[in-house]
């Protein structure tokens, strides 16, 4: 039950993040809308991080989008713009529909399901192990665990007073 | 001299092959001679590639512009300090690179196990070997180092202008390093897989080699995030290219196997799983090498393309097929030989941790190659970029660092409630003041307040533990604090040193955590005289300056920086432009402290004494990346560091 509500709020919280509209700007700047889109002069990178300014494709794309923004035009509206000149290749992440959902998803799905895989091998080791009467023995430890008795040891001995 | 060097390569390729066919035949009829010839041809491949590399050394020194790769990435005007640089400056260098590093550790392992490891040996030498023979065939047959234009040129092309900095030195030579030497534990583990010897004896093994290729890697990848930053001047460290993501993913599988060996160490579990990290590990080190080296993504590192490609996905599938298959032959042979006592223990928040890393390389695998998946599927061209990478595996990293404030605190086996409680009572505290106080100082971005709050928690859970030990020690030893802390590290260096890179890997989460979401950024035209303002900063263009160097035209232009009315100096941003690569290179101008960096780039100009376009970011906390990098350094080198060599805990004892 616990383990249910815990996958239940990091779920949540994972969907948030994903599809969380991001905070509403007052005043849209170029920028916002760039990081939209990437550059198309070649160098695949977020338009206002282009560094290859010699091909000014990174100048026209942001006038373009100062202008239709200065036209009153929407984020959403620059953006299919875009979308129409040069295809889905303009946009910096695919939109999250269709088919492109599954690279959204496919991750977190991946994450639960090896979580399932996790918690079925645990189940697995813990209840029905060969041997159940397993006491923890000292000897069983390593360097590790030695030196943390040992420092536990001291730590009661100062409690002691010692 | 370069004739020698090529020659040298060709014999490489006859005495790797002989070292494999050897190795595998002597230990199949253990015929001594036989096993102790492949040792000496491990040797022999280690002289004659150095000698190879003395070769392109002393090619690109004496400015022998009848090699291509010479006249291709250097010129008689570069520093002796570039010039050395440029040996990795192209595909068949960092090849060259790569294999000569190779034969420098497969050398040491045979040195080091001349009379330990004896059965795995033979095979740790052939799957080495093979993995050499693989290489020199790319640079014999389809990239050569030593390969000669018919009508050399009178001076060289000169080195990228990019790749003119200092980080030229470290990030290349760290990065491919830390690609090469995932073969070895690779090696060892193939080794274990034939010879059926499956229990912890190559975990052991190989636990400093897999250290030293994960710290190269990490560091390499610190190095590149360095570099980006400065060079190339775009405000930002990490741009989620695919070949960065290239040298990641095998770093995050790497730490997955670093900690997930632990339990095999210790209990003689997760067998499969270990043997199934480093294969996917070591496959994808090749993957990296393949993706900087073939360019079918496009990226930052184009400067090096060929036709490497589809060998490299071939001697990828062999090394993935082949080693799966194996593992599949050998499952019987790994069975657990315990169990858990508990769903709380440290054994289970490892297996967690280990999700977690495999799940965001996962992500990332997936987000490198969706453009070809989607292209093959739908037949539509995409781009996953930054902000997909960001959203998909924010999320994950941020489970992932609080799961190190968790995990090293559950104890081994079982954990109690007054266990927990008494570990996590305190850091819990911390982590909620922590984010209280700093939600009154206006961070409100609830991703970066989360964040902090976590770093604040798992610092808390690193710190309490170390005040504990270190204060037992001071009250049972009379040792002084500062004494106590050093000898309490120094007393378990993989424990502690383990600690210091979890400090690090935090540090880096903060610098990451604000200059993501506090950057502020501004793209501003002003005439030389005015000011602009960017936060509480207003910077003033001076002037601008433009003159020649003997290959590059320079512009330079200067700015005054206030913080409120305080002047605080001047900065000096560049652009150059190479004669010989038609391309303006930005020199940014950064002012670092350890709250935010300025960050100016000198866009361009419209005329001499005109406007001039300039990019001004403020980025909160970046220099505490750096930082953080120098502590996780720090902290594997304190757990790498030899120890005085005392009997190994014997698990098996427990057993018989």
């Amino acid at each position: 039950v616990k383990l249910k509500g815990l996958s239940c709020i990091i779920s949540a919280l994972i969907f948030s993040f994903l599809f969380a509209a991001p905070a509403v700007a007052q005043d849209l700047s170029v920028d916002d809308v760039a990081r939209q889109l990437i550059c198309m002069c070649g160098c695949n990178s977020v338009l206002p991080d282009c560094v290859h300014l010699e091909c000014g494709v990174r100048e026209s794309m942001r006038g373009e989008i100062a202008a239709q923004l200065a036209a009153g035009k929407s984020k959403a509206e620059i953006v299919q713009f875009f979308v129409d000149r040069y295809g889905e290749v303009v946009l910096s992440a695919p939109p999250k529909k269709g088919f492109n959902l599954t690279a959204w998803l496919t991750p977190f799905l991946a994450l639960a399901a090896g979580g399932g895989v996790v918690y079925l091998l645990l189940r697995n080791w813990v209840f029905q192990g060969k041997s159940p009467a397993v006491t923890p023995s000292p000897e069983h430890s390593a360097i590790d665990e030695e030196y943390h008795r040992r420092l536990e040891k001291e730590l009661i001995e100062f409690r002691e007073g010692r | 001299m370069a004739d020698l060097g090529y020659i040298a390569l060709l014999l490489a390729l006859v005495v790797a092959v002989y070292s494999a066919v050897a190795s595998i035949l002597g230990a199949r009829s253990r015929n001594a001679e036989l096993l102790s010839s492949s040792r000496n041809g491990i040797y022999a491949l280690s002289g004659l590639l150095t000698l190879s590399a003395i070769a392109l050394f002393y090619a690109l020194f004496t400015r022998d512009f009848r090699l291509e790769y010479v006249a291709s990435y250097s010129s008689r005007d570069l520093s002796a300090f570039y010039t050395a640089t440029a040996f990795w400056a192209g595909n068949a260098g960092s090849l060259l690179f790569w294999a000569w590093t190779l034969s420098l550790f497969a050398a040491l392992v045979v040195a080091l196990n001349r009379r330990t490891n004896r059965e795995l040996m033979p095979y740790v030498i052939a799957v080495i070997a093979v993995t050499q023979a693989f290489f020199l065939l790319l640079m014999i047959f389809l990239s050569n180092p030593f390969a000669k234009s018919a009508f050399p040129p009178a001076d060289g092309m000169g080195l990228n202008p990019l790749l003119k900095d200092p980080g030229m030195a470290f990030h290349p030579p760290t990065l491919l390093i830390g690609y090469m030497g995932f073969t070895i534990p690779f090696a060892f583990a193939i080794a274990a897989l034939i010879t059926r010897r499956l229990g912890d004896e190559w975990v052991r093994v190989t636990r400093r080699w897999t250290l030293t290729a994960w710290l190269f890697l990490g560091v390499g990848n610190f190095f590149g995030m360095w570099w980006a930053y400065k060079v190339l001047g775009w405000g930002g460290y990490w741009a989620w290219d695919p070949v960065e993501n290239a040298g990641l993913m095998p770093w995050l599988t790497g730490t997955a196997f670093l900690h997930s060996v632990m339990i095999q160490k210790r209990r003689g579990m997760l067998k499969v799983w270990n043997m199934i990290l480093i294969i996917v590990t070591f496959c994808l080190t090749i993957f990296g090498t393949f993706l900087t080296r073939s360019g079918v993504l496009s990226s930052v590192h184009t400067f090096a393309e060929s036709g490497l490609g589809p060998l490299f996905l071939a001697f990828i599938g062999v090394s993935l097929v082949g080693s799966t298959a194996l593992l599949a032959s050998r499952l019987n042979d790994l069975r657990s030989e315990d169990e858990l006592d508990s769903f709380v223990s440290r054994e289970s928040t490892f297996l967690l941790n280990n999700l977690i890393l495999v799940g965001a390389t996962f992500a990332i695998f997936l987000g490198t190659v969706f453009p070809v998946i989607s292209e093959w599927v739908k037949g539509v061209k995409i781009t996953v970029s930054a902000p997909f990478f960001n959203q998909v595996t924010g999320p994950i990293f941020l489970l992932l660092i609080l799961l190190m404030g968790v995990c090293p605190l559950i104890g081994w086996r079982r954990a109690t409630l007054r266990n927990l409680l008494r570990n996590f009572l305190y850091p819990l505290i911390t982590a909620v003041v922590l984010a209280v106080v700093l939600f009154l100082l206006g961070v409100k971005v609830w991703y970066a307040l989360l964040g902090f709050a976590i770093s604040g928690f798992v610092l808390g859970t690193i710190f309490l533990e170390w005040f504990r030990g270190v204060r037992a020690r001071h009250r049972t030893r009379k040792e002084n604090y500062i004494k106590a802390f050093l000898n309490l590290v120094w007393g378990n260096r993989p424990r502690y040193g383990g600690y210091i890179v979890h400090v690090g890997i935090i540090l880096l989460a903060i610098g990451i955590l604000g200059s993501t979401a506090y950057k502020v950024e501004k793209e501003v035209t002003v005439s030389p005289g005015e000011s602009l303002s960017i936060k509480n900063y207003v910077l003033k263009y001076e002037n601008i300056d433009v003159y020649r160097t003997s290959k590059e035209w320079v512009a330079a232009a200067t700015l005054s920086v206030y913080n409120g009315e305080r002047f605080r100096g001047t900065m000096t941003a560049e652009k150059r432009f190479h004669d010989n690569y038609q391309q303006w290179v930005s020199k940014v101008a950064i002012r670092s402290n350890p709250l935010e960096d300025l960050y100016v780039i000198f866009s361009g100009w419209e005329e001499i004494d005109g406007p001039a376009i300039f990019k001004v970011v403020v980025n909160p906390l970046v220099l505490w990346i750096w930082i953080g990098g120098g502590v996780l350094i720090l902290g594997a080198m304190i757990a790498f560091w030899p120890e005085r060599a005392r009997p190994a805990p014997r698990r098996t004892e427990v057993k018989a």
